[in-house]
């Protein structure tokens, strides 16, 4: 039994990696079934009261489909996964145990960083492979490289949510109160990415990198956010290293 | 070897420790006594490095990874087996020991037949022996306990007792307790800790005294004849009814009482049930000290 193997149990254990990889791949279903199919469900649903004209999909629609559900429910349950792990005095005679057998900060916090930033990577490229296959099947196929890129670019922004979880979780002992300010300060990056000038330096500026990559957006767009979320992430990893090393029990 | 010196901890809520000047010598096991909010569990803290004291320095005589602790309740990830937990801590703590020292404290604490099973469906006092055995797993040079043995039944509460007895000479072991007798009986030195300051630090035998003073004799007819047959008596100071049967003799020559205080005993023809040194308790000064 290692610390890397304990966090792997965690997943496993608690069910968490299934919360994980099944959130993502029911989007990776249902973005391309639903916009293959939007006009009929709308006509289904509308009772043939109404008629509501819906252009016919294109293949793109179905990425967008994937990766808006992706960018909301998905993060919501990846920053939720992720406080379970990574807020480690949430119990203090838990942390206790580890705490006196950990050499440091960092040997506590890493482990639990890298193994939850994975399997949220992994499920989220589980589910855009899923939202790939199943767009080509349904409605046409999508640039490989795009999508590709689109989701190494998503993976990135879930790493620094992780990373913001981790810095956050650090300061607080509660796993509610670090998923909601996780969230309230990931929510309120695109509020401030609305200012131009600085949107396309933000983080949150990854979120929409799946579609743009698919519909034309080219890589250097988006290289001032990778920068800059590379950076603050390392930054936040530190700082949640430091402020752990820091609290006292 | 343990030694604080200066130790204080200020909290916002008043001061925990005051100028706490420990010393511990290596292979010892020092019980830490105290009434409630006497700064026992904030010592304990500091030494194990989950706090910071405000003033004052810690010194312990051994590497950060072979100190161990346990906390009053311990509690582990409920997902866990006990066997893995046990593992974990001596992977963490003694990666080169090998998986038998998994299995032989687990059979030390009495937890081999439930090491396989989850955390979750653990009694606390299975948790705080499985604790135990997590901590002295990878044979750490120090042991901190707090409160051992408070959620056991009497008879684990025994075998973590001569858990820890076993430590002595081997590790040095600061443990605290409420439970006096339990301090009086593995510790070897004890500390006592008041309002955040020490109040004694030594070894036991000074604390109680390694000399007899008194004798306590309980009869089975009643103490007047005891009482006048030791009047006499050259090597008794005085002679204290404590009740109808038993006296308490109060003696200026041990030696002396105890090779005559047979006989004097046995010419009055009073049956007698015992006749018992009469020594002071842990709780006795324990109570002198901290009243």
């Amino acid at each position: 039994m290692t610390a890397w193997r304990l966090e792997w149990l965690r997943l496993v254990r608690t069910r968490r990696l299934v919360a994980l990889a099944g959130v993502y791949v029911f989007f990776g279903f249902v973005g391309p079934l639903t916009a293959r199919y939007l006009g009929e469900i709308i006509d289904r649903f509308g009772g043939g009261q109404m008629t509501v004209v819906v252009p016919d999909p294109v293949p793109t629609d179905g990425i967008v489909q994937f990766a808006s559900n992706a960018a909301q429910i998905g993060v919501l349950v990846a920053v939720a996964v992720a406080a379970g792990a990574l807020v480690v005095d949430a119990l203090p005679e838990m942390s206790v145990f580890l705490r006196t057998r950990m050499p440091s900060a960092g040997a506590l916090l890493l482990p639990r960083l890298v193994v939850t930033a994975a399997a949220v990577g992994t499920a989220y490229l589980l589910g855009a492979a899923i939202a790939w296959y199943e767009t080509a099947a349904l409605i046409g196929g999508v640039p490989a490289g795009g999508m590709i890129g689109g989701a190494v670019l998503a993976v990135l922004y879930l790493c620094f949510a992780v990373a913001l979880v981790a810095a956050i979780g650090a300061r607080l002992r509660s796993v509610l109160g670090t998923v909601g300010t996780t969230v309230v300060v990931l929510l309120a990056m695109p509020l401030l990415g609305l200012v131009e000038a600085v949107g396309r330096f933000l983080p949150s500026h990854l979120v929409g990198a799946q579609v743009g990559l698919v519909t034309g957006e080219s890589l250097g767009d988006y290289l001032p956010a990778v920068a800059i979320t590379l950076a603050v992430g390392a930054a936040l990893v530190a700082s949640a290293i430091r402020a752990t090393g820091r609290r006292e029990l | 070897m343990i030694r604080t010196s200066g130790l204080v901890k200020q909290y916002p809520s008043g001061r925990a420790l005051d100028g706490v000047d420990l010393a511990v010598p290596a292979g010892a096991v020092l019980g830490l006594v105290g009434p409630n909010g006497a700064g026992k569990t904030t010592l304990l803290s500091i030494l194990a490095g989950l706090r910071r004291p405000t003033a004052g320095t810690v010194e312990i005589d051994a590497e950060r990874s072979r100190v161990a602790v346990l906390p009053d309740a311990p509690r582990f990830d409920p997902w866990l087996t006990g066997r893995e937990v046990v593992d974990l801590a001596r992977r963490l703590t003694a990666p080169d020991a090998p998986e038998a020292a998994t299995d032989r404290v687990l059979a030390e604490t009495d937890l081999a037949e439930a090491a396989g099973r989850r955390v979750a469906g653990y009694s606390r006092g299975m948790l705080q022996r499985l604790g135990l055995a997590a901590t002295v797993v990878g044979d750490p040079e120090v042991l901190l306990l707090d409160e051992p043995a408070s959620a056991l039944d009497p008879i684990g509460r025994r075998d973590v007792l001569d858990l820890v007895r076993r430590m002595r000479g081997t590790a040095t072991v600061v443990f605290s307790s409420h439970i006096l007798a339990d301090v009086q009986d593995v510790s070897d030195h004890l500390a006592i800790l008041d309002r955040g300051k020490l109040r004694f630090q030594g070894p036991v035998d000074d604390l109680l005294g390694t000399g007899t003073s008194a004798i306590l004799v309980r009869t089975r007819d009643g103490t007047a004849a005891v009482e006048d047959a030791l009047s006499g008596a050259p090597w008794a100071a005085g002679v204290e009814r404590l009740d109808d049967r038993v006296v308490r003799i109060r003696v200026t020559d041990l030696d002396a009482a105890e090779r005559n205080l047979p006989g004097v005993l046995a010419a009055t023809g009073v049956r007698v049930v015992s006749i018992a040194p009469d020594t002071p308790t842990l709780e006795d000064v324990f109570l002198e000290v901290t009243r």
